[in-house]
């Protein structure tokens, strides 16, 4: 053989093997074979949960030897940006964490191509369905076609922002009572001035970063309105009604008077100045009960109380919206049976899953006694909390309303016009003190504008959609919208 | 049967055998075949990293996609439209600008003189000070966004600690929680951080000056500033032009600092280009891949036409300069 000839054929091997080894990455054919290896890939963001998935999948795969759990939790904003490559790459995992379309979060999967029904053949037995509240699984936002997509996650009762915490050391130090906490907005403003004349700590930790500024906002916004932008009354984006910006004029005076703590901080610094002792009051969601205990603040350092109310009482409350269908199984799973034998062993109300997910106060779940299992004191003031009347409502669903809204894209198009619009613009007049009522203005009437037009082109177009889909003139933002309200299909 | 290469005379005798065959086919120039053979794996490498994602780009800027979706919602130049007709596009566009003024106002001329120190015979530990300076470059832009985040904290953070402690100041200052402030701290902060490297551009410059000048115009009693503004200044001008243009267009980038120190904010009054693109585009699904790339397209051109001008500017001024024999 010549000496090219023979660099001809090295090189043409090299080729050949790189070809073949690049080849050689490509999953295996999914074995058909009964109690042959399996692995199960979860997907999620809730990497504080690491631990928790492990004993998971210790358990699992205790019970079922074929089968291992693969469970894999990153950040939020990565996630949602790797989740869709993956889908891209046909790389998607078996079960993952989907929430960001809200009530539409199933149609959007459907339209992505994303998700497939929870059961191989779609059916799914009553048992299963009646671990849940009657009236959970509802066409267009969690079954299709008479098959489950999507099974309700976190107990939306309880789960959600608006509780107000209180550190028992600085209201002690200011010769106040935690137990006594404030209840109107006049009581807050004279706590603050309190707790600023008698210490050295800040009234209120109250993040401004980013989107941070909600856990304040949606407490105190709720009290005159509604933890939303949108008012499902009138069907119109609301930053800019009178309320909200009564709210707003109030928590700008409680900043002008450097009640709240300096800096545009982060939630994780200002959770931290909380739990430090460094401020008096944070207002967020039940999930800081796990939170502060990661930070070593356990619950006999903190009160738990609603967040306070406008003098007059309460025009508004927080909203119950039975949307958190979290778990999905991808259209790409090679082993839907053995997702499906998965979900119905993590969903079983006393099972393993349940008694160590809520032993660790992740969240609650909208499938379990979860007073049976959270016994902390700072889980019973919540319990009792969101039980107590008007504090949380049921919120009116356009879809159950119109059915066609499940293919509508008018309200996310509307919504993704600048994402972040409402809470950049109300930190700019909080720390600038300026009127906040020509840029709400300008907010409402950018997002209306784009949810009108395409919802008329949308109906245009054949789809029986409206602005009347989203407005329910009879609802009073203080008592839930029930589902005898809807018109009968 | 085949010819074994029994010797190296014989392969030579093939090599050359085979040279003269391809003289032939190539009439008689081999450069024609080896230069592109040589150029392939870059032509591979730009194409497919730099060609090709422009092309994309440019294509997916005239949809509307999400990026998981078939490319099928055309929308012309809507994209376009909408990032013009966008006042936040423009105190984006705005806000990049100035920030790669200042950048550049306040990093060229200070790195410069650290260089002209450092390369001064008479400093002591220049070692020392060079690895001191050059440090800051070393963090990753967020790590060193976050521990500024910490440091410049009014409520306990140790600037203003120190600050308020000394009597400087009554009450601590909120440097990123003010319009008036938030920019320019940034800009200190980015400075900070990428001091190392153009000190090191700097340095190769004015290293690269021929030391026997100094001695000639020493001899002829010319003191230091007459030997900077005679010798070194002249000479390394085309460099610095360099220098500087790497300088505007680096700082046209910006984004991790913004990401870690404001978060575009307060409000809206650190918003950048890159971090409006990142906002618009990935930080609610759908994704907006069709309007994030139009806004890239816009903003590259946009910049383009701006550096460009800033050369014609001074490549005019230079020409006056000779005109005028100044």
């Amino acid at each position: 053989m010549t000496g090219r000839n023979r660099l001809v054929a090295i090189v043409g091997l090299v080729v050949l093997t790189a070809t073949v080894a690049a080849c050689g990455g490509s999953q295996p054919a999914a074995s058909k074979t009964p109690g042959a290896p399996v692995t199960l890939k979860i997907e999620d963001f809730s990497p504080e949960q690491t631990a928790f998935h492990a004993q998971v999948a210790a358990e699992y795969h205790r019970l079922n030897p074929n089968i291992t759990i693969d469970w894999q939790s990153i950040a939020q904003a990565q996630y949602l940006q790797t989740l869709p490559l993956a889908f891209q790459s046909q790389h998607a995992p078996d079960l993952f964490y989907w929430t960001a379309g809200g009530t539409n979060t199933m149609s959007q999967l459907m339209a992505n191509g994303w998700i497939r029904p929870v059961s191989p053949d779609g059916k799914v037995p009553d048992s299963w369905t009646k671990r849940w509240p009657a009236g959970l699984f509802v066409n267009g936002i969690n079954t299709s076609g008479g098959k489950v997509y999507g099974f309700p996650w976190q107990d939306t009762k309880y789960w959600g922002p608006g509780y107000m915490y209180l550190n028992k050391a600085v209201f002690q130090q200011a010769g106040l009572d935690p137990n006594k906490p404030p209840a109107t907005w006049s009581e807050l403003q004279q706590t603050c001035a309190t707790i600023k004349a008698k210490t050295k700590a800040y009234c209120l930790a109250a993040p401004l970063k980013d989107t941070d500024w909600q856990r304040t906002w949606f407490a105190m916004a709720a009290g005159g309105l509604t933890d939303l932008f949108f008012d499902y009354r009138t069907g119109q984006y609301d930053l800019a009604e009178s309320q909200n910006l009564q709210t707003f004029n109030y928590l700008q005076g409680l900043y002008r008077a450097g009640y709240m703590a300096p800096g545009v901080n982060d939630k994780a610094f200002s959770r931290q100045q909380f739990a430090a002792g460094q401020a008096g009051i944070y207002m967020d969601g039940p999930w800081m009960i796990s939170v502060w205990d990661q930070l070593g603040f356990h619950s006999d350092g903190y009160a738990v109380a609603a967040h306070p109310v406008p003098d007059g009482g309460a025009t508004g409350a927080l909203s119950m919206r039975d949307n958190q269908n979290a778990y999905w199984v991808s259209s790409q799973t090679k082993h839907a049976a053995e997702t499906w034998a998965f979900i119905q062993w993590m969903t079983e109300p006393t099972g393993f899953f349940v008694r160590n997910f809520l032993k660790n106060s992740f969240a609650t779940l909208a499938f379990a006694e979860n007073k049976t299992f959270l016994t902390d004191p700072a889980w019973k003031a919540v319990f009792k909390i969101a039980e107590s009347k008007g504090f949380r409502v049921a919120t009116p669903e356009p879809v159950l309303k119109c059915p066609a809204l499940a293919q509508s894209k008018a309200e996310v198009d509307a919504n993704r016009l600048h994402p972040n619009w409402e809470y950049e613009v109300m930190v700019s007049a909080l720390v600038n003190n300026t009127n906040l009522a020509p840029l709400a203005q300008q907010v409402a009437a950018g997002r209306q504008t784009v949810l009108s037009s395409e919802l008329q082109k949308e109906s245009a177009g054949g789809l029986k959609v409206s602005l009347d889909c989203y407005t329910f003139s009879t609802w009073s933002y203080t008592q839930s919208y029930n589902s005898n309200q809807y018109p009968k299909s | 049967m085949t010819e074994g290469i029994s010797s190296p005379l014989a392969a030579g005798a093939a090599g050359r055998r085979w040279s003269a065959r391809a003289r032939d086919l190539l009439g008689g120039d081999q450069r024609r075949f080896w230069i592109p053979v040589f150029l392939a794996p870059f032509l591979v490498l730009y194409g497919g990293f730099t060609l090709w994602p422009l092309l994309a780009t440019g294509l997916y800027s005239i949809f509307d996609w999400d990026g998981i979706e078939p490319l099928n919602r055309f929308v012309g130049l809507g994209n376009y439209a909408r990032a013009f007709s966008d006042p936040i596009f423009w105190l984006a566009f705005r806000n990049t600008l100035l920030f790669a003024f200042l950048n550049c106002v306040i990093k060229l001329p200070l790195t410069f003189l650290a260089a002209v120190l450092l390369t001064q015979r008479w400093l002591w530990f220049k070692r020392f000070f060079r690895t001191v300076l050059f440090l800051p470059l070393i963090l990753p832009v967020a790590a060193a966004g976050l521990v500024f985040t910490f440091l410049l904290n009014p409520s306990n953070g140790a600037l203003d600690s120190f600050l308020v402690g000394s009597g400087l100041l009554k009450e601590p200052i909120d440097l990123l929680g003010h319009d008036n402030t938030a920019l320019l701290t940034i800009v200190l902060v980015s400075v900070w951080q990428i001091f190392g490297q153009y000190l090191i551009y700097w340095m190769a410059a004015l290293q690269s000056v021929p030391e026997d000048l100094y001695e000639a115009a020493a001899i002829d009693g010319a003191g230091p500033w007459r030997q900077m503004v005679a010798i070194t200044l002249p000479l390394i001008r085309p460099v610095a032009l360099i220098i500087t243009l790497l300088a505007l267009v680096n700082s046209l980038h910006v984004f991790g600092a913004v990401v870690t120190l404001t978060g575009g904010g307060p409000g809206q009054a650190t918003y950048v280009v890159s971090y409006y693109i990142y906002n618009e585009a990935f930080r609610q699904a759908p994704f907006a891949y069709g309007y994030a790339s139009a806004v890239a397209l816009l903003f590259g051109v946009l910049a383009f036409l701006f550096v460009f001008g800033q050369g014609l500017l001074a490549r005019s001024a230079e020409r006056l300069r000779r005109e005028y024999g100044v």
